[in-house]
C-alpha cells in the first residue's frame, strides 16, 4: 500500500547504525580535504571548517540531533586519544634536533600558552561573554583531547570547549602564516613551533603540509604545550579569574 | 602498519590505566603519550610501521576533530548572543599567541639555517 515504506524501514536502518554518521563525517572531511588540495593548500580553504559546515548541514536537513550523529562518530573521535598517544612519534624525532634550541622553545612556549589564556580569557570577559563561555576559554590552545579533559576538570563544558579549540586552530591555520610573514620569521622550525603553540593540531597539519620540519616542530610544539597545559592549567586555574 | 598501531593503543590503554589510578588530574592520552616517549628513548628509534601510523594520523589529524566540533550547533543560541566576544577573544587570542612565540623564539633562538 505505503510506498514509502521501503524507504523509510531503510532509513530507520541506516540512521540506527554508525555507518551513517561515519559515512557523513569522512565524506565531509573528503570534500573539505579535496578543496583545500585543490586551492593549492591556501590556509583559507580549511578542510576542518568545511567538513564541520557541511556535517551541520546534513544533520538539519536529515533531522538528526547531534547526541545521534555523535553515537556514530565518536569511533572518530575516540581516535584522537590515540593520535595524542602516537604524538610522541614526531617530539621523539624533534629533540634528536634540538640542540641548542630547548631553552628558547620552552620560554617561547610558557609565552605563548600564558598569552593565550590571558588574552582569550580577557577579552571574553571584557567583552561581557559568560561564565560558561569564559570558562571553555581557559583550555582553547590546547590540543582538544586535553583540552576536553582539562575543561572537565575545571568543571567546565567539554564540547564548548573543544568547539573553541577547534576554532582556534582553524583560526590559527588559516592565519599564522600571514602573522609570520608580517614579523619576517622565515626559519621553517620557528614557524612550525609558533603555530603549533598557538594553534595544536589543526596548525600542525597545516604545518606537515606546507614543510616537513615545520610539522615536526609544530607537532612538538603541540605536545609539550598539550603536557604543559595537563599539568599546569588545573594548578594556575585558581589564580586565573573566569569572573 | 598493524604492529604500530597496537603498539600505540597498548601504551594509550597503559596511560589510561596509571591515569586512573596514580595521576587522576592528567588526562590517559597524555600519560600515555609520555611513556611512549619514555619507551623511543630506551628503544632509540621509531618502529617504522609505527612511524606510518603516527604520519598518517599527523597528515589528516583534522579529520578526527570534525565530530566534536560539529558540537558547535548545540551552542548556537548561546554563541550568537555572545557572538562578538567570543570571535574577538578566540580571533584576538590566537594572533597574539602566534606573535608572542614566534617573537620569542626570533629573539632568544639560536639563528636557523635559513629556509
Amino acid at each position: 500500500m505505503n510506498k514509502r515504506l521501503p524507504i523509510q524501514e531503510i532509513w530507520v536502518y541506516l540512521s540506527g547504525s554508525p555507518l551513517l554518521a561515519l559515512i557523513l563525517t569522512l565524506a565531509a572531511y573528503q570534500i573539505g580535504y579535496a578543496l583545500y588540495m585543490r586551492s593549492q593548500r591556501n590556509p583559507l580553504v580549511n578542510p576542518v571548517a568545511i567538513a564541520v559546515l557541511l556535517v551541520a548541514v546534513c544533520l538539519e536537513a536529515l533531522d538528526m540531533p547531534y547526541a545521534k550523529y555523535f553515537e556514530g562518530a565518536q569511533f572518530v573521535h575516540f581516535l584522537l586519544g590515540t593520535a595524542t598517544v602516537s604524538l610522541a612519534i614526531p617530539i621523539y624525532r624533534g629533540l634528536n634536533g634540538l640542540r641548542g634550541r630547548v631553552f628558547p622553545l620552552l620560554l617561547a612556549l610558557v609565552a605563548g600558552g600564558l598569552t593565550s589564556i590571558l588574552s582569550a580569557v580577557g577579552i571574553a570577559h571584557w567583552l561581557g561573554a559568560d561564565h560558561a563561555i569564559v570558562g571553555a576559554m581557559v583550555s582553547k590552545s590546547v590540543t582538544a583531547p586535553i583540552a576536553m579533559g582539562i575543561a572537565e576538570r575545571l568543571g567546565y563544558s567539554p564540547t564548548l570547549t573543544a568547539v573553541f579549540a577547534v576554532i582556534t586552530g582553524i583560526l590559527g591555520a588559516m592565519l599564522a602564516s600571514f602573522v609570520l610573514d608580517g614579523l619576517g620569521l622565515k626559519v621553517w622550525w620557528q614557524r612550525g613551533f609558533a603555530i603549533g603553540v598557538a594553534a595544536h593540531g589543526l596548525g600542525t597539519s597545516r604545518a606537515f603540509s606546507v614543510h616537513p620540519e615545520a610539522g615536526t616542530y609544530a607537532s612538538l610544539a603541540m605536545g609539550l604545550h598539550g603536557i604543559l597545559g595537563a599539568v599546569a592549567i588545573p594548578l594556575l586555574a585558581g589564580y586565573i579569574p573566569t569572573f | 602498519m598493524i604492529p604500530g598501531l597496537v603498539l600505540i593503543l597498548l601504551w594509550q590503554g597503559a596511560g589510561e590505566l596509571v591515569s586512573h589510578f596514580f595521576l587522576p588530574h592528567i588526562p590517559g592520552p597524555v600519560v600515555g603519550l609520555v611513556l611512549l616517549l619514555c619507551f623511543l628513548s630506551v628503544r632509540d628509534r621509531v618502529p617504522d610501521s609505527m612511524a606510518l601510523v603516527s604520519d598518517a594520523f599527523s597528515q589528516h589529524l583534522g579529520l578526527l576533530f570534525v565530530p566534536a566540533a560539529t558540537g558547535v550547533i548545540l551552542f548556537l543560541p548561546q554563541l550568537r548572543q555572545h557572538a562578538l566576544a567570543v570571535i574577538v577573544a578566540l580571533l584576538a587570542s590566537v594572533l597574539l599567541t602566534v606573535a608572542v612565540t614566534a617573537l620569542v623564539l626570533k629573539l632568544v633562538g639560536p639563528g636557523g639555517e635559513g629556509e
